[in-house]
């Protein structure tokens, strides 16, 4: 269980944590959706002490972190996948990080296994790659056995087989009723992980709710259809009032009406369909429109109408 | 990379209370791992016992060579620190990285996150340091006793440990080496960065002082026997040396164990700075 109740962080005069206020409970995966520099990670450091809030509280277990007499079997963290010494080996990391409790080295070769790490665990980290990073920082994370897990961005630089392994360690830890606390900007990724979501951008919290929530609140569905005739297709809609968008040719996005008004209106119209799909409002449209004032750097199109100058990152994620 | 359990399993670790323990005693535990695995620390000690030997060997040899006061005995304790010069250099270096090397690499941040109240990794790893830094150097000399044993008879270097003086040169040096070491560390954790702390620390040993010595300048005449190596080396050397020195230097003689003193309330200054801003600073 962790707290945050109007935590802040300044940084001279760039605020990275405005006033947060949430909490963030034990049995479910709980996501931590936001833009880079929205200010997950700095959060984050200042669950696990590293960074000094400039205001407000934060507590694990009911305890600021720092107040807890052995934090490793309070909280694990994975905040940055190579916080680790480069010139020392994996298991020698392990052995230190558990002598400051008193582990025992069999929990060392224990999390090793359980990341996958045997055949790398004494290599020198300098030359692991981002993914035997990433998981030599849930190893140590898992080493004290914590009730509350934190994770940075925890599938970056991970291969596919990784990424589901994450997944399904994040489920399977919170199905034990620990609480998991897991960051990404990869909203695809939170879609399968999480349960429930805070979604933040610029400091602040833009939402806090259960994922399904989070997609409902997002405004309209749309319909795709394709038709050789489509410019005939689309007139007919528009005079029925519904909002259409030429995306290619022979393609049309169609908003404020349904596939079926539109197949039947078609048939009528004696126009052929060669497709005709409702697309689901998507967390990704949840979170772009979400996060839509909030980004930090916005981008500048390429070539792509503004409206939708974010469908390229829509397509293929979530669905 | 290819056995991942995907259900891992979960046993409670050993309770926390295990063997008595205490948590500083873990800390030091944890401190003496990280010592010891990574290269730089290897690298570093073999370079300090090396150059003692080293340097005491050619001492002993040159002398034979350029004929003393046939009549003069030689005080073996000043063979066995003829190489402090740069074996502190070495410890220097040793005593920089045990801190900085966890700042270049983010380790920092783990090691913080395990040990939540600062102050005690700093005091655990000086603590590790110091120890290994002692036992390294009372090891060199006992080598350089050794290898120059062949010398030392036509010498007539002698080591006479109920000697005050002698006594003092030689628990002297391994104390003083480690003052070094813990100076170069607490240096490196004030400024967190290991080609400045390195670049700061040999300057100042190296350079710094040594050309403040001899300035001819009254304010520079009052400061400088206070400058850390300057003041501390003084626990090394034998009265003639001292003399010596205080005729260059130009007035303030400390007294060898004095100025051992000031050296140490630098490093305990500099120490309880750096305490500070680990505890303030974010990480």
């Amino acid at each position: 269980m962790i707290e945050t109740h109007e935590l802040t962080k300044r940084y001279g005069s760039t605020t990275a944590v405005d006033h947060m206020s949430f909490s963030v409970q034990p049995g479910r995966v709980t996501g931590f959706l936001g833009p880079n520099g929205a200010g997950k990670s700095t959060t984050m450091r200042m669950i696990v002490g590293l960074d000094r809030p400039t205001d407000g509280k934060v507590t694990v277990n009911g305890r600021r972190y720092c107040e807890h007499r052995a934090p490793l079997h309070e909280v694990g963290a994975l905040l940055d996948a190579k916080a680790v010494h480069t010139g020392r080996t994996a298991r020698n990391h392990l052995r230190a990080m558990a002598a400051t409790h008193g582990i025992a080295t069999k929990r060392v070769d224990e999390v090793i296994e359980m990341t996958g790490l045997v055949t790398v665990a004494d290599k020198r980290v300098g030359g692991f790659s981002l993914g035997m990073g990433q998981r030599l920082g849930i190893a140590s994370a898992l080493l004290g056995d914590p009730q509350t897990l934190i994770l940075d961005e925890p599938v970056n630089g991970l291969d596919p087989e990784g990424v589901l392994w994450v997944r399904n360690l994040t489920k399977y830890l919170a199905s034990q009723g620990r609480t998991v606390f897991l960051s990404s900007h990869l909203m695809s990724e939170m879609a399968l992980t999480a349960d429930h979501l805070i979604v933040v951008g610029r400091g602040r919290v833009l939402a806090d709710a259960p994922v399904a929530d989070v997609i409902a609140g997002a405004q309209g569905s749309k319909v795709r259809v394709r038709s050789p005739r489509a410019d005939d297709l689309e007139e007919l809609l528009r005079r029925s009032g519904a909002g259409v968008t030429a995306t290619e040719s022979g393609l049309l996005e169609v908003t404020g009406s349904t596939a079926a008004q539109i197949g039947d209106a078609a048939a009528a119209a004696r126009l052929p369909l060669h497709e005709l799909t409702t697309v689901g409002s998507s967390l990704e449209d949840a979170y772009l429109q979400l996060t839509a004032d909030e980004v930090e750097y916005h981008s500048t199109q390429v070539g792509i109408p503004t409206v939708t100058g974010a469908e390229p990152a829509i397509q293929g994620a979530s669905r | 990379m290819s056995a991942i359990t995907a259900t891992p399993t979960f046993t409670r670790p050993e309770p926390s209370s295990t063997g008595g323990q205490t948590w500083f005693a873990r800390s030091v535990r944890a401190e003496w791992i990280k010592f010891w695995t990574v290269r730089s620390t290897v690298w570093t000690l073999v370079a300090t016992v090396v150059v003692m030997v080293g340097i005491s060997v050619l001492a002993a040899w040159g002398s034979t060579i350029e004929a003393v006061d046939p009549g003069s005995s030689m005080n073996t304790a000043q063979l066995l620190s003829a190489g402090y010069q740069v074996a502190q250099l070495a410890v220097a270096v040793l005593g920089v990285l045990t801190i900085t090397g966890e700042y270049s690499t983010g380790m920092i941040r783990s090691t913080l996150a395990a040990v939540p109240r600062r102050v005690k990794v700093l005091a655990a790893k000086a603590l590790v340091l110091s120890a290994v830094v002692l036992a390294v150097s009372v090891v060199s000399m006992a080598l350089s006793f050794l290898a120059t044993l062949p010398w030392q008879d036509r010498l007539g270097a002698t080591l006479d440990l109920t000697d005050p003086e002698t006594l003092r040169m030689t628990v002297g040096l391994p104390l003083y080496l480690m003052a070094i070491a813990l100076f170069a560390f607490v240096f490196g954790a004030l400024l967190r960065h290991s080609a400045a702390a390195l670049t700061a620390v040999i300057a100042l040993l190296l350079v710094v002082e040594n050309v403040l010595i001899i300035i001819p300048l009254r304010a520079v005449e009052l400061i400088s026997p206070f400058l850390p190596s300057t003041a501390g080396r003084r626990v090394l050397f034998d009265t003639e040396m001292l003399q010596m020195t205080d005729a260059v230097e130009g007035g303030i003689g400390l007294a060898p164990w004095l100025g051992y003193g000031v050296l140490m309330v630098w490093v305990v200054t500099l120490g309880a700075v750096a305490a500070v801003l680990l505890h303030r600073r974010d990480a």
